[in-house]
């Protein structure tokens, strides 16, 4: 048997997990100072060429019009001049660009006689790099501390109180959801449709081409032979599920339609599931289906039986196929129940399955 | 501190060693056997099974799918089984709820401006009779009501004071008047019900009724036809087409033409007696074809016959009034599929038996009163600009456009309008000119008293009230009574209740 868990699959997970995000962050402080450099480098190489339009005197750059840099920032130019080819490709990557530089840590670690003269209160910070900053320095929480003000009010400590009793109050009501659930609008509440959602099902499932509008056509000359044809003679063995007396059900042709498609709907289907039992054999697993599917499976097993049948149209043999599933003389029943076999039998392998997600 | 590394190089580090930090090209190996110089990952991925069969010496390979099983039919359907059923006219249905007080048309309620609004029944009697004449059409709705039954509506109402009037029951003054009326209408506003409304009414009333249920078997080429010898230009004959008209009047009109004598001498129709009643002239007509024309030349005579030949007096009856309802003009009024023996196309006016009933539009044709009804039709209608035009002239005069004002409506230039279809249309010198009746939708009321006969025969499971049929009545298009239907046996159930989600569980 093959591991369950791949390894493979997942390290590459893990690996896209601890891939390092520096791009995000270093961008930002990267970007900067290169659109910088850019404003500052374009005076000097451009190139004033009769042939180009001479730009307005506004717009106009003049060699004294900027000022010259500041002394970290002519530091860092020359820096990279000077380490060209070590840096890699040549961008200007200090952090100091932005932040700008302490004078301590630029200048005056260079020169030592500077130091000596430096201010007292530089000094004073040189002394006393480690421990805790002062207060004035230190960073201030955006939002004042709400438990320091509770604790201040009296009233809100009352409705803190009271808050926490109707949560707990809630919890007991609706175990595991702090509030009521919310409703969930259903399906048909936010539009209205047109036809009934089983007929409208069957019809989809009459269609052949996808010419629908020909499957409605056929769809409601269905209708109409169930309307008109005698009321059924329910076979006591295979009744219809529930609804009105036989004799009610023509007048309502879809309710009629209903009754037999939920009446021969199975409420499984069988999977062959292979390799769970050795040797290279399929084990039937019976697999629950919804309402939908067990009408889908109902109404293709009558659209199947319906071939067989003599008559000139297609909508004449279903409908005649419908009248006798609920006559229960039709072939639908048998497979139903055949199926519900199969399905009883195989409820031993439900262990056997693997558990799907 | 300024570190001596470039920043960017800093960032782009990688940690070789092992210990230190794992790289991710590391991690994936399993190295389980550290002795194997092969990692693990490079090893060939383990292949599917594959569906194809297995590959044999010098065999290629092959691919077994398997075959649909085609379920075979025993037989086609029937020759003609297919237009049988398609054709096939159900008057009833036994599930659908017989209505109580559910009234007849009859002479009375025909004209019963009360009863407006509701739906009366045909009566049993008539049901056969018009099912000769045809009037009756396949998906008009009627298979899925207990029995056949019509809405009166104003245009019913009034049509049934002018059989009232014609026939000469009321006052005397219109006796035996010529109505000549062409029927429009847009789809489903129910042009075809109004001839059978018509068609009802003239059998309640002991008329003479003759239809051409669909104008379009004459032209379509469906028939035999032969040229008229002697006849310019050339004129053809339908012989199995005017066969079939004898036989549906016959049918339907065999009470009142086994009751009327023959009160002409006829040429060339040896079999006939002074003593034969008009019946027995008929069914000349339908023994042999060839004949058809002539006897049909001959029963129109008798219809009209005011008054009898000399010396035939002595069975001579008045003759009662005629309806004559054709549906689907337009297809008349167009080139038909017939060829010349040149073979140019045919104008449906050089039949013989379309330009006769044409001809009764002009002047007073019906000698003895009667209703002329030609219904245009929106289904398999031929376009025809000529009778386009014409019906708008005819709109125009109805509406007092005289017709040398400059308001008159005229075919555009060089549209080649067909002059001998425009000749239908212009103004007439004679007494009773030609109508144009329009049929829109029904009104409100109307509309509740249709889609209640719905409701009362079970088909509809919505309360009736003044608001649904309002919306109904917007949604028809203003009542249009083909759309009202639609919409009446719709079969749709009100969407379900939303059903109340279970509360989640714990956890």
């Amino acid at each position: 048997m093959p591991p369950r868990l791949n390894l493979f699959s997942a390290n590459k997970a893990v690996l896209a997990l601890r891939q390092p995000t520096v791009p995000s962050v270093a961008s930002r402080s990267i970007a900067l100072p290169l659109r910088f450099r850019a404003e500052q480098t374009t005076p000097a190489q451009k190139r004033w060429n009769s042939s180009k339009k001479e730009p307005n005197p506004d717009e106009q750059m003049f060699p004294t019009q900027d000022q010259l840099p500041d002394v970290s920032e002519e530091a860092a130019e020359i820096d990279r001049i000077m380490n060209k080819e070590k840096s890699c490709d040549g961008q200007p990557a200090h952090p100091e660009l932005e932040q700008g530089t302490p004078v301590e840590e630029q200048i005056l670690q260079r020169d030592e006689e500077a130091m000596k003269h430096m201010p007292k209160v530089m000094q004073q910070q040189l002394k006393k790099t480690k421990g805790t900053r002062s207060f004035s320095t230190s960073t201030r929480s955006n939002q004042p501390g709400v438990e320091d003000s509770l604790q201040a009010d009296a009233s809100a400590a009352l409705l803190a109180d009271m808050i926490q009793q109707v949560n707990s109050q809630a919890l007991e009501r609706n175990p595991g959801l702090k509030f009521d659930a919310p409703e969930i609008p259903t399906k048909t509440m936010n539009f209205r449709k047109r036809y009934d959602s089983l007929q409208e099902q069957f019809t989809k499932m009459l269609m052949q081409d996808g010419k629908l509008a020909r499957a409605q056509n056929n769809m409601s000359i269905i209708l109409d032979h169930l309307r008109t044809s005698s009321a059924p003679n329910p076979n006591p063995r295979r009744p219809l599920i529930g609804g009105p007396p036989a004799p009610q059900l023509p007048l309502d042709p879809v309710l009629y339609l209903t009754l037999i498609v939920d009446s021969v709907a199975p409420l499984f289907r069988i999977r062959q599931v292979k390799g769970i039992a050795g040797g290279g054999t399929a084990v039937q697993i019976p697999h629950p289906l919804n309402l939908r599917q067990r009408r889908r499976a109902a109404i293709k097993w009558i659209i199947d039986a319906s071939d067989k049948r003599r008559d000139a149209q297609l909508a004449h043999r279903v409908a005649n196929e419908l009248v006798s599933v609920a006559e229960g003389r039709s072939g639908v029943w048998d497979r139903r129940d055949g199926q519900h076999k199969m399905g009883i039998s195989g409820r031993a392998n439900l262990g056997l399955a693997p558990r799907r997600r | 501190m300024a570190s001596a590394w470039c920043w960017s190089c800093l960032s782009r580090l990688r940690p070789t060693t092992r210990a230190f930090a794992p790289t991710p090209a590391a991690t994936p190996r399993i190295t389980s056997a550290p002795f194997h110089s092969t990692a693990v990952q490079y090893a060939n991925p383990v292949k599917k099974k594959s569906t194809l069969v297995a590959n044999k010496y010098r065999q290629g390979q092959i691919l077994k799918r398997k075959k649909k099983t085609k379920t075979e039919r025993a037989r086609p359907p029937a020759v003609g089984e297919r237009k049988a059923l398609r054709k096939r006219i159900v008057l009833s249905n036994p599930n659908a709820l017989e209505i109580e007080g559910m009234k007849d048309l009859s002479p009375e309620t025909m004209v019963d401006a009360r009863l407006r609004g509701t739906v009366v029944g045909l009566p049993v009697a008539t049901l056969d009779r018009l099912r000769a004449v045809q009037a009756f059409k396949p998906k008009q709705g009627w298979p899925i009501f207990r029995r056949p039954g019509t809405v009166l509506r104003r245009d019913t109402l009034e049509m049934g004071r002018l059989f009232e009037k014609i026939s000469g029951d009321g006052d005397a003054l219109e006796k035996g008047k010529v109505v000549k009326k062409i029927i429009t209408g847009s789809k489903g506003s129910g042009k075809t019900v109004h001839l059978l409304q018509a068609m009802t009414m003239g059998f309640l009333k002991n008329w003479i009724v003759i239809t051409v249920p669909d104008a379009r078997d004459l032209v379509c080429g469906d028939t035999a036809y032969s040229p008229i010898e002697g006849s310019k230009p050339t004129q053809y004959d339908q012989p199995n087409a005017v066969s079939a008209l004898l036989t549906r009047t016959v049918e339907a009109n065999r009470e009142v033409l086994s009751s009327l004598k023959v009160s002409q001498k006829h040429a060339g129709l040896p079999g006939l007696k002074p003593t034969s009643t008009l019946e027995d002239l008929a069914k000349l007509g339908f023994q042999d074809a060839a004949l058809s024309w002539k006897v049909f030349q001959a029963l129109w005579a008798e219809f009209n016959a005011t008054a009898a030949a000399p010396g035939m007096e002595k069975n001579f009856e008045a003759r009662p009034p005629m309806l004559v309802a054709v549906d689907g003009l337009a297809h008349w009024m167009t080139e038909s599929a017939y060829k010349a023996s040149d073979f140019t196309p045919v104008h449906a006016h050089d039949l013989i038996f379309v330009q006769h009933f044409l001809s009764l539009l002009k002047g007073q044709s019906l000698k003895n009163g009667g209703m002329l009804l030609y219904a245009t039709s929106t289904s398999n209608n031929p376009s025809s600009y000529s009778l386009e035009v014409g019906l708008n002239q005819l709109a125009a005069r109805q509406a007092g456009i005289a017709p040398d004002s400059e308001e008159y409506p005229q075919p555009e230039n060089y549209s080649k309008p067909d002059s001998r279809v425009l000749d239908i249309f212009k103004p007439d010198t004679a007494k009773d000119g030609l109508e144009l009746q329009t049929l829109g939708g029904l009104t409100r009321d109307e509309a509740r008293g249709f889609l209640e006969y719905f409701a009362q025969s079970g088909l509809l499971r919505e309360s009736v009230n003044e608001e649904w049929v309002g919306e109904k009545w917007t949604l028809s298009g203003g009542g249009i009574i083909g759309e009202l239907e639609k919409l009446g046996r719709h079969v749709r159930t009100a969407a379900p209740q939303p059903v109340a989600q279970p509360v989640a569980a714990a956890n």
